[in-house]
């Protein structure tokens, strides 16, 4: 597989599941920014499984879903219910944190990073197929599974939650449960994401980690539309492909970019392109269309 | 003792530059209804903006200072018909969407300063402005003339902005308007007018933070504004959204919580300290010490 093709679409794959992490616990109106220092715990851990321990690339990476698990759910523990503002002070204040301790870490590479990680199955090339292949994995069961809760009670539980907090209290939605459960899984899907974030370019460093990344998923969530997971999908590819036609002098001003394309489609398109009527609609048609051809 | 004593001054001084910033945060949350977390990108924006000013005016104080006030009353009044538009467009007053706008407004700040400014590189503030000139020595105690003029207009700037709040006809409304905005309209309180004058306002205290950071720290780099705006929400927080005499307890505190580990502890580790001690009030109490004024 050609280099700039792997990159392309496996960068775009974490980004996918990097939105929908951040998507999840969103549906109950929590921006849960600790996805992103998950997925640096994870990734860090894992990679000092694997360098240090020689732990099989397979066993770490189920640690970094572990470890992102662990973190998400003890985090839930105290902010389940808390309001949104809370919850992304937490998320930003859990990054400075992160990326403090990982560079006073020795162990990890400290500013350094960690370099050299070994291929997966040997050669450079099974290590790229090995990787595509985890990550199509992953974003069939994630979106199989993102697709089963929006269409669940569960689901239209976070819908109620999201519109008003209160009437879904009164109507016996556990928010606390419901948000802890939702950002425990969020965290989970940020840790394996996370890990196979650094195993794709075979080094960690803490600039993976940075404030340009939670810019990076909010504009690929609120411009795609979030209140559906098919936004993030359509956008992904496109928010991080377009850019790379551009010359370098205005690719480094993507991110000012993403910025402006974020303010305008929250002023012209709050619910983003992708919205719930659209998909609906879409639903509908191909329900009906298969309704017409069992008729016939 | 003389460290602790030291890095007290230190930290009022600091501090005195929060209670500031979360003044003009809550006072756009309560009366605007927005969660502006970009706030204090505007201010390091200005803190640019009055660096280009001394450098093209060979430095002359006054322009300097006026560019950074005009710009930032600028700025606040230029973003205020997207968080209007935005709130019209939900119906009702939806503050998480106005944060994720302010978010973006953020985005684009930090990544034009770091662009179009003396080539992302700090910039640093003249000795005329921030003046390290030791005005009291003791030991180790040193006490600069920053220190002294933030925390001597900080002090100012705050007990000027309670007044206004507490003893005006203008104050008045801003607080009918936090109060209760249905009713404030019903007694005849231009809302839209009103909600105006608080960007200009918070614009108007954004300006003096940032001469006032020039002073203190004496240079600028583009990512200030992001780690100012997570300890800025923080406290905001902390104290209570919307609680001004709480922004202004636990602002002061943080400053001499952040200025006391940094004279024992390493560089690198303190923020994460003061980080620590920050997630762990908000884990334990996320509505806030005092009680929110939303």
């Amino acid at each position: 597989m050609p280099l700039p093709l792997y990159y392309f679409l496996s960068i775009t794959a974490v980004n996918i599941l990097l939105s929908w992490a951040l998507y999840l616990p969103y549906r109950v109106a929590h921006l849960h920014f600790i996805t992103v220092a998950n997925m640096a715990i994870s990734g860090y851990t894992a990679a000092w499984l694997v360098m240090t321990l020689n732990v099989p690339f397979a066993w770490a990476l189920l640690a970094g879903f572990a470890m992102g698990g662990i973190v998400g759910w003890l985090v839930s523990l105290f902010i389940g219910d808390a309001p949104t503002f809370a919850v992304v002070i937490v998320g930003f204040t859990f990054i400075f944190i992160a990326r403090t301790v990982i560079e006073n870490l020795k162990a990890v590479g400290g500013t350094m990073g960690i370099f050299g990680l070994p291929n997966i199955g040997g050669s450079p090339d099974t290590h790229r197929w090995t990787i595509m292949a985890i990550l199509a994995g992953l974003l069939l069961l994630v979106g199989f599974l993102l697709h089963r809760f929006d269409h669940s009670r569960l689901g239209r539980a976070a819908s109620a939650v999201f519109v008003d907090k209160e009437l879904a209290a009164s109507l016996g939605v556990d928010i606390r449960g419901l948000g802890m459960l939702l950002q425990t899984v969020s965290c989970t899907i940020a840790g394996g994401a996370g890990v196979l974030y650094g195993f794709i370019y075979k080094s960690f460093h803490l600039d993976f980690f940075t404030f340009a990344l939670v810019g990076i998923a909010m504009t690929i969530i609120f411009v795609g539309g979030y209140a559906t997971q098919w936004g993030t999908v359509v956008l992904a590819p496109i928010l991080y492909g377009v850019p790379l036609l551009f010359p370098p002098s205005i690719q480094e001003w993507r991110i000012v970019i993403y910025g402006a394309l974020l303010v305008l489609v929250l002023v012209l398109k709050p619910e983003g392109f992708i919205t719930r009527r659209f998909v609906f609609s879409i639903e509908s048609f191909l329900s009906g269309s298969r309704k017409k051809r069992n008729i016939s | 003792m003389q460290v602790f004593i030291a890095q007290v001054i230190n930290g009022l001084s600091l501090g005195s530059i929060y209670v500031l910033l979360v003044t003009g945060f809550n006072l756009l949350l309560l009366v605007a209804m927005i969660i502006h977390f970009s706030y204090p990108q505007v201010v390091v924006f200005s803190m640019y903006i009055a660096w280009v000013v001394l450098r093209l005016t060979g430095n002359n104080l006054l322009l300097g200072i006026l560019a950074g006030v005009g710009s930032s009353i600028a700025l606040n009044l230029v973003s205020a018909p997207l968080f209007q538009k935005v709130m019209s467009k939900r119906g009702e007053v939806d503050i998480n969407s106005t944060m994720v706008l302010s978010m973006g407004i953020g985005m684009i700040i930090t990544d034009v300063l770091s662009h179009s400014f003396n080539q992302g590189l700090p910039v640093a503030f003249p000795d005329s402005l921030s003046s390290n000139v030791p005005l009291l020595r003791v030991g180790l105690i040193s006490v600069v003339s920053g220190q002294v003029w933030s925390l001597a207009v900080g002090i100012v700037a705050v007990a000027c902005f309670f007044l206004l709040l507490y003893r005006t006809r203008a104050g008045r409304a801003f607080r009918a308007i936090a109060e209760d905005p249905n009713g404030a309209r019903l007694v005849g309180i231009p809302i839209l007018r009103t909600g105006l004058y608080s960007y200009a306002l918070s614009g108007v205290l954004g300006g003096i933070i940032a001469v006032l950071l020039a002073m203190l720290l004496g240079s600028a780099y583009p990512g200030l504004g992001e780690q100012v705006a997570h300890k800025v929400l923080a406290v905001s927080i902390i104290a209570g959204l919307g609680n001004l005499a709480g922004g202004l307890v636990v602002g002061l505190l943080l400053g001499v919580l952040e200025a006391i580990v940094q004279g024992y502890v390493s560089g690198s580790w303190s923020n994460a300290i003061a980080f620590v001690i920050m997630l762990v009030v908000i884990l334990v109490k996320p509505k806030g010490l005092f009680g929110t004024k939303l």
